[in-house]
């Protein structure tokens, strides 16, 4: 696979190039420090170099609202909506938000294949851009670098003026094909850039770790600052929880059935006819969240669930921060260890 | 790296779409309870083992589950017995025979048949939990020479929430069948046992190492009945129970019926007990 240079001057060249093959979708700016995916009408207004986006690019496979019937309340007929592949390129897509994606693709094919979700994915092609990471992201805590390529058909890595572009698979160079303003590039591609947030343990530490935290204070403790609105379940790329619900027309004769993203984090989440609530306590549904991000998945699937991005950190409207609550669990399992040993260590002498 | 699965489109399946049923036959049992017993109008037989579910759909009101009430049969129908809790089972309550419901499933693990085989069955039914135990216990009488005793118990609040009196009647004076039945609040009218469901445990002499406890109810009797049954010293592994959530999707997607690492509608709801134990959030 081919390496070359891209030059800042040439971006808007190489964007209008893939405008020709398909419908290319990137970041774009919404206000002085929100990014948003959407598609490119002009390739003057992608913003490679950003920060993150509000959402991630899940809103294109799992979109927060989905027709899944429609239904004629007079004969009781319905009809299945139809679900078209995005078949779009996704530029300038951070590598944990491909790894996000790869993520959902496990949830939405193991045990019974969603074919709503399943048939969005279908061909489409990611570039990836690299990313200087803020005091939020912490993705290389769970084995996401800036630079990883894996799910990436090309990847563009950020130098001090412009781009490396590598091909990561067969796909990507075909895409390139017919675009020559470039230079080959020999030798290695960048792949280190300095975080300043960190998890103080590797995922499989964080297995052990949590399974000690279940009875841990910490969750009463955030549960007094917490206001359980469920902005965490929205920003998070990871997440695809849903709620299925009827709408009828204002005719009273048909009507549809559409799903939305539903949050963990809300009270109604486990609620069932008759009142019951099965995780009532505000505390019981932080940790059901942190361990679906850390463990119920994880353990099974191979990798954490939170691909650390940051964005239930920066969007929690508690300032209440990810990374903290896991540290904790980090150092109270140290501390306990710690005292286990040195009763060991008594016992012995 | 994640551990992917790769499946062609040609494997997608089509999860949300709900097979139409007619109401058959309507049967009120209490003020809150009806009966109803359906056909799928494709013509096929929905298949089903005790214990599991179906999701219902009313068009323009929701879906819900619901457990399958009767034992699975070659003729086609299935019953369902509902109470009238909220908006979706008052508009079911109003349906007569001949009107259409919408139906997906069976879903879920139900109550294993041949883990079963040979035992002496314990089922204990705590009001509306009897429901989806009498597919059990209709299965069982259908394969009676295949089990052990069948000692059945079932409480209710008061003599006017029994449900399928008719079939408890059967029951009480068939000689295959152990029966007993309390009502929490005793009334005039009622000539049986007044207490709550665990009072039936204690007195009944029981095979406990071929005896497999069978146990459905409201959330709040799972822990007193296993006291009940852990100081009647039958084993952990000689119990298995059904569990209520909020089972949305049927599919293991939604993560409305989740508890801890476990979806209810996919490992659930009937659980051998020995597994819920490790499940912390369960009972």
């Amino acid at each position: 696979m081919n390496g070359y240079y891209l030059s800042q001057e040439n971006v808007k060249d190489f964007i209008s190039h893939l405008m020709k093959k398909k419908t290319v979708y990137a970041p774009h700016a919404k206000a002085d420090h929100s990014f948003v995916f959407e598609e490119v009408v002009d390739a003057d207004n992608v913003i490679l170099d950003y920060v993150r986006t509000l959402n991630s690019i899940k809103k294109y496979f799992m979109p927060s609202r989905e027709v899944m019937l429609r239904y004629n309340l007079d004969d009781n007929s319905y009809s299945i909506e139809d679900v078209e592949p995005v078949k779009g390129i996704f530029l300038g897509v951070h590598s944990y938000d491909m790894q996000a994606v790869l993520r959902l693709d496990h949830s939405f094919s193991h045990g019974n294949p969603e074919k709503n979700y399943l048939t969005r994915r279908l061909d489409n092609i990611f570039i990836g851009t690299s990313f200087t990471p803020d005091n939020f992201h912490f993705s290389s805590s769970v084995n996401i670098q800036p630079h990883k390529t894996e799910g990436f058909d090309l990847f563009m890595h950020k130098t001090d003026r412009g781009y490396v572009l590598e091909e990561v698979t067969k796909t990507g160079s075909d895409l390139m094909k017919g675009f020559d303003q470039l230079t080959k590039f020999h030798g290695e591609y960048p792949n280190s850039e300095h975080f300043k947030s960190h998890l103080y343990a590797p995922q499989e530490k964080l297995s052990k770790v949590f399974e000690e935290s279940y009875d841990n204070p910490v969750w009463h403790e955030i549960a007094q600052k917490c206001v359980g609105c469920g902005t965490c379940n929205l920003a998070c790329p990871t997440c695809y929880c849903f709620d299925v619900e009827d709408h009828v027309d204002l005719s009273l004769q048909s009507g549809s059935r559409e799903r939305r993203l539903d949050s963990c984090m809300l009270r109604g989440f486990t609620e069932v006819a008759g009142g019951e609530v099965f995780r009532d306590r505000l505390a019981d549904r932080i940790r059901h969240r942190v361990y679906r991000k850390f463990k119920y998945i994880s353990d099974s699937a191979g990798e954490p669930w939170c691909v650390g991005c940051g964005r239930c950190t920066i969007y929690c409207t508690a300032g209440i921060s990810i990374v903290d609550i896991v540290n904790r669990l980090v150092s109270d399992y140290d501390k306990k260890q710690i005292v286990q040993d040195s009763d060991m260590i008594a016992a012995w002498d | 790296m994640i551990k992917t699965v790769n499946i062609k489109p040609e494997n997608f399946k089509e999860l949300y779409f709900p097979t139409l049923a007619e109401i058959t036959e309507v049967q009120q049992f209490t003020e809150k309870e009806k009966w109803y017993k359906l056909s799928l109008l494709d013509g096929s037989n929905l298949g089903h083992y005790p214990g599991q579910f179906v999701e219902v759909s009313i068009f323009g009101a929701g879906e819900a589950p619901i457990s399958i009430t009767s034992a699975p049969n070659s003729y086609g129908s299935f019953e369902l017995c509902i109470r009238e809790v909220g908006m979706f089972t008052e508009m079911i309550h109003k349906m007569k025979a001949g009107d259409k419901l919408g139906i997906r499933g069976p879903f879920g693990q139900g109550f294993d048949v041949n883990e079963l085989y040979g035992k002496d069955i314990l089922i204990i039914g705590g009001g509306i939990g009897i429901v989806p135990l009498r597919s059990l216990i209709n299965y069982i009488l259908d394969h009676r020479q295949d089990y052990g005793r069948l000692i059945i118990t079932y409480g209710a609040r008061n003599s006017k929430d029994l449900l399928f009196p008719e079939e408890l009647e059967l029951w009480q004076s068939n000689p295959d069948v152990e029966f007993h039945q309390t009502v929490d609040y005793g009334d005039e009218s009622w000539k049986g046992n007044v207490g709550v469901i665990t009072t039936l445990i204690p007195p009944l002499d029981l095979d406990l190492k071929n005896t497999i406890a069978c146990i459905t109810g409201p959330p709040i009797m799972y822990k007193f009945v296993l006291l009940t049954l852990q100081s009647k010293g039958l084993q952990d592994d000689n119990i298995y129970m059904s569990l209520e959530r909020r089972m949305k999707c049927g599919v293991g997607k939604c993560g409305h019926c989740q508890i801890n690492h476990s979806y209810v509608c996919q490992d659930g709801p009937v659980y051998h007990y020995p597994d819920l134990k490790l499940i912390r959030e369960a009972i």
